[in-house]
């Protein structure tokens, strides 16, 4: 860290597009061997300006310099012969194939010729890379069959492989459970202390502070200051990024719990392969009380809340709805009854995306009589409807003649849970409801998650985020494999025990009764 | 691998890696930054060609147009090359491609009886068009219009040949067993299509399959039935007897004196072609019809039941196809003949052309009208052979049906849209 030589100057980027400014006048100085977190809401600019470090856009204005030099990359491919590598998100692996075949794909060994490919030669390349970073990877194994936290490390081998001095990360640990999270940052500092320049974009506060050596923040664009990790605070980052003070514990009143409202028993369900992916499952949520559930993804939760609403027929067990059975009803009679739903995709399912928004804000009360009475739409009063949700949830752009599909991930989000709260429900199932949303729109959702809680109704919230189960919930579930590894009381219980117990191994020392009352 | 991250709308957390990849490639395009208030590049010259409007649609389609006319033109003169005919008037060639497009496309429009021609095709081919478009609307390929159509107009003529008897004559007797007869292709041909809709909800039979093989039921079984009960003693093909004269739509209009076309029938197809396109646009059951076909998994999460939905929307769609028939017994035959036109099966092109919009069905259905009239003629009035007028038809549809084709051409002009575009910033992006 003491190394001032600068590996990565944006100078002076700017990135327009037709009518949007990206980046205005941004410099970022990324000093070799260093992690460097690039801090900023939804749409601040982070990835197009990391895009323009990949060679992926031209900038508008401005110079890239690696080592001092300036570039002009065309492409990734010149950026990647330049030495900078790119791990995506959502990975570019190919299940099937081996972490071998994936290191090396596009650059194989060759070997008779260049005819066929040196599986030896690729092999020994990536053990080497291996063990030369310390990474603990089995080169033979199946993509398909590894955790996400190594699948996440071949993707870092390939850029390795590929010769990569300078590595960017977009949202890196969005797929890890805490542990991973901690492994990622450890493997961080082996490769900055081998000379490897890191630039990570996230938009957690608390993993910029932990793992980054200097953290840039960006806000509509603009860098609005680089801080020294050591010397900051999470309040000061947070009001670097959203531009006004953020309110970062959430403030949760004590609300009188009354009786069940949603009650699940011995839950079975099965996935669309047959397997069993939610097994036995049984709690209550009362009315006034926001029950929780935490897990990494794939643990059986997209089924149980399918179950619970309406999409997905259990194999057995029941649901019921203020005592009334309720585990054969169609989706439909759900919706009537005042369940309202905010789904885990978005794009899949919250939202159709030919439609523009006034049409958004009618799926799933096309047959409610306030809106379209007789069988006959009200487009105007739907109209109204929108507008207000919109205004509300704040959603941009404001136009509710936009496309669905024109508005960012954030602000589908935001409109969605506008929509699904604005109806008064009885009881509410929110699947990741800030999943992708900026820290200011967090903030908006959760004082409504606990608005709903504090009108007396029923709040089952699924969320891989642990700050937001942990904080939100009155009770907490952990699911692992499809069954409650526990239920604990979240403000009893740490974030490492938690990570635990998501690791399928019961704490023995987390009290297991739940805060109120019995489990059904 | 040179895509910008998006939101990648996969299924399960697990599964969603593999996937992304090029979900997110797909995805890029169509997302967008959110800084801005307005999404001010939307209204650029360059992204109104993609997000076609109407307006643009139709001048895409007039382009298109002119387009296959050059072609075709070019297609004819060559042809009249190498032919040979006693005056090779036109450049050498013996076909003159102005007088071909001039009899194609002009001389329909010309004379009562060559209008009442082109409406007559075109009134035929508004119910099946509309048939397939409900369809596909929601989602479902539909190819057994024809079938439907033969089944909906056998019933309409047996139905018609048995009250008869009982039926008053005149003025009365049409306000009476026209409507009966309507409803009784409509009930025929809804019928017959709720089979492949039931099939695909509760059995997972492909409704491709299914409807394809129902039409070879459909024009076998009228084979079949008329020729071994309903034959006409007095007839050497296979037709069944004459159906009563009060139930046959007349021409009405002077002007169309003596073809097989009623104004009562273009009044009912255009009549037709509105109720569809309100209930499409301004019912519940015509947005879960829409948002059926868009997005099966958000139709489930607004409470749409699938499986209702696609007996009930196929059903729709047989019932159209079932009145076509009725028509087409009542305007065209006045009986049951075997040997029906491809009426349903040119109705999955008009569907396709209008873009699957009811509205549309109306200029596809006459795009159609036109030129079959104007192939008539041309066979009459100049030496060109059907087999190339053919070919000239078939280009016309060719360029009208790919304005994707043509927003591909704007893109390399000025006025294309950007390629470099606003792709979603990490707006789009997912947290697990």
């Amino acid at each position: 860290m003491a190394v001032s030589s600068l590996a990565v100057h944006l100078d002076s980027i700017t990135k327009r597009f037709p009518g949007v400014v990206a980046n205005d006048d941004v410099d970022l100085r990324v000093e070799e061997g260093s992690v460097h977190a690039l801090l900023g809401e939804n749409g601040a600019g982070k990835t197009t300006l990391m895009n323009v470090l990949y060679g992926l856009y031209e900038p508008t204005e401005g110079v890239v310099r690696l080592d001092g030099e300036a570039m002009d990359f065309d492409s990734p491919r010149d950026a990647i012969d330049a030495g900078v590598g790119m791990i995506h998100q959502h990975f570019m692996l190919v299940d099937p194939m081996t972490v071998t075949e994936n290191v090396v794909l596009g650059n194989e060994p060759r070997k008779w010729g260049g005819l066929a490919v040196d599986r030896l030669a690729s092999r020994k390349a990536v053990v080497d890379l291996a063990e030369k970073y310390g990474f603990d990877v089995d080169p033979d194994a199946a993509i398909e069959d590894i955790s996400v936290g190594e699948q996440q490390r071949v993707e870092i081998l390939k850029a390795l492989y590929r010769g990569a001095d300078v590595l960017i990360l977009d949202e890196p640990t969005a797929v890890l459970t805490p542990q991973e999270v901690e492994e990622l940052f450890a493997v961080f500092e082996e490769l900055t202390s081998q000379g490897k320049t890191i630039i990570f974009i996230s938009h957690k506060l608390d993993e910029a502070m932990n793992a980054a050596d200097d953290i840039t923040v960006l806000r509509d664009g603009v860098n609005v200051g680089t801080v020294d990790a050591n010397a900051t605070n999470r309040e000061e980052l947070a009001e670097l990024m959203v531009g006004r003070e953020v309110l970062l514990d959430v403030d949760k009143p004590s609300v009188s719990t009354g009786s069940s409202a949603l009650s699940v028993s011995e839950l079975t369900v099965r996935d669309e392969r047959g397997v069993v992916a939610v097994d036995g499952v049984s709690f209550d949520v009362r009315e006034g009380e926001v029950f929780g559930i935490a897990g990494v993804d794939g643990n059986g939760q997209s089924e149980l809340v399918e179950a619970v609403t309406g999409l997905r027929t259990p194999a057995a067990g029941s649901v019921a709805f203020d005592g009334e059975d309720i585990t054969r009803a169609s989706r439909r009679s759900r919706i009537a009854r005042g369940m309202a739903y905010v789904p885990e995709d978005r794009q899949e399912r919250g939202l159709v995306m030919d439609y523009d928004l006034v049409e958004n804000g009618l799926l799933g009360k096309q047959h409610d009589p306030a809106f379209a009475p007789n069988g006959r739409i009200d487009w105007e009063g739907t109209y109204e409807h929108v507008t207000d949700v919109i205004e509300e949830y704040d959603v941009r752009p404001p136009d509710p003649s936009a496309s669905a599909k024109s508005l960012s991930g954030g602000n589908q989000q935001k409109f969605i849970v506008g929509r699904e709260f604005s109806q008064d429900p009885e009881v509410v199932v929110a699947s990741h409801p800030t999943r992708g949303v900026d820290i200011g729109s967090v903030e908006f959702i959760h004082e409504q998650l606990l608005d709903l809680r504090a009108r007396g109704k029923a709040v089952l919230l699924v969320s891989s985020k642990l700050d937001e189960v942990q904080s939100l919930s009155d009770r907490l579930a952990v699911v692992h494999d499809g069954e409650f590894v526990d239920v604990v009381d979240p403000a009893t219980t740490t974030e490492e025990e938690l990570g635990l117990l998501m690791g399928g191994e019961s704490v023995g020392t987390v009290d297991a009764a739940p805060a109120r009352g019995d489990d059904a | 691998m040179t895509d910008d991250q998006s939101d990648a709308g996969g299924k399960d957390g697990a599964d969603d890696q593999s996937a992304a990849g090029s979900e997110a490639a797909a995805d890029a395009a169509t997302t967008e930054v959110d800084d801005g208030d307005i999404p001010s590049w939307s209204e650029s010259a360059a992204s109104k060609i993609v997000t076609a409007s109407a307006k643009e649609r139709v001048f895409i389609s007039v382009a298109a147009f002119l387009a296959s006319v050059l072609v075709g033109s070019v297609l004819v003169y060559l042809s009249g090359l190498v032919v040979d005919c006693t005056s090779a008037g036109f450049l050498g060639s013996c076909y003159n491609p102005f007088l071909v497009y001039y009899f194609l496309f002009v001389d329909p429009f010309i004379g009562g009886f060559n209008v009442a021609l082109v409406m007559k095709e075109t009134v035929l081919l508004l119910f099946t068009g509309l048939s397939v478009a409900v369809a596909f609307r929601a989602g479902l390929f539909n190819i057994g219009s024809q079938g439907q159509l033969v089944l909906g107009g056998l019933a309409t003529a047996l139905a018609l040949i048995f009250v008869a008897p009982l039926a008053p004559g005149g003025v009365l007797g049409t306000l009476v067993l026209v409507p009966f007869a309507l409803l009784v292709g409509a009930v025929f041909g809804g019928l017959y299509a709720a089979i492949p809709g039931a099939l695909k909800a509760y059995a997972e039979a492909n409704e491709v399959i299914t409807t394809i093989m129902l039409n070879f039921v459909a024009t076998n079984l009228a084979f079949f039935l008329i020729s071994t009960y309903y034959q006409d003693p007095e007839s050497g093909s296979v037709q069944t007897v004459a159906i009563p004269e009060a139930a046959r739509l007349k021409p009405i209009v002077p002007f169309f004196e003596g073809a097989q076309f009623s104004v009562l029938a273009l009044l009912l197809g255009v009549g037709l072609v509105a109720g569809t396109f309100y209930v499409l646009a301004n019912t519940a059951f015509g947005y879960d019809v829409r948002t059926s076909g868009l997005q099966a998994a958000a139709a489930d999460y607004a409470g749409v039941d699938p499986k209702r939905l696609v007996v009930s929307s196929m059903t729709l769609s047989g019932a159209l196809a079932g009145v076509g028939g009725a028509v087409y017994v009542m305007m065209v035959m006045a009986r049951y003949r075997t040997g029906v036109p491809a009426l349903g099966f040119d109705g999955i092109t008009v569907s396709i052309l209008a873009g699957n919009n009811p509205l549309g069905v109306i200029p596809a259905a006459l795009l159609f009208g036109v030129m079959k009239a104007g192939s008539l003629s041309i066979d009459f009035s100049l030496g060109v052979p059907k087999q190339l007028v053919g070919v000239l038809r078939g280009l016309v549809i060719l360029f009208v049906a790919m304005p994707e084709f043509f927003r591909l051409l704007a893109r390399y002009t000025p006025y294309g849209p950007d390629a470099d575009r606003a792709v979603a910033t990490d707006g789009g992006d997912d947290d697990a």
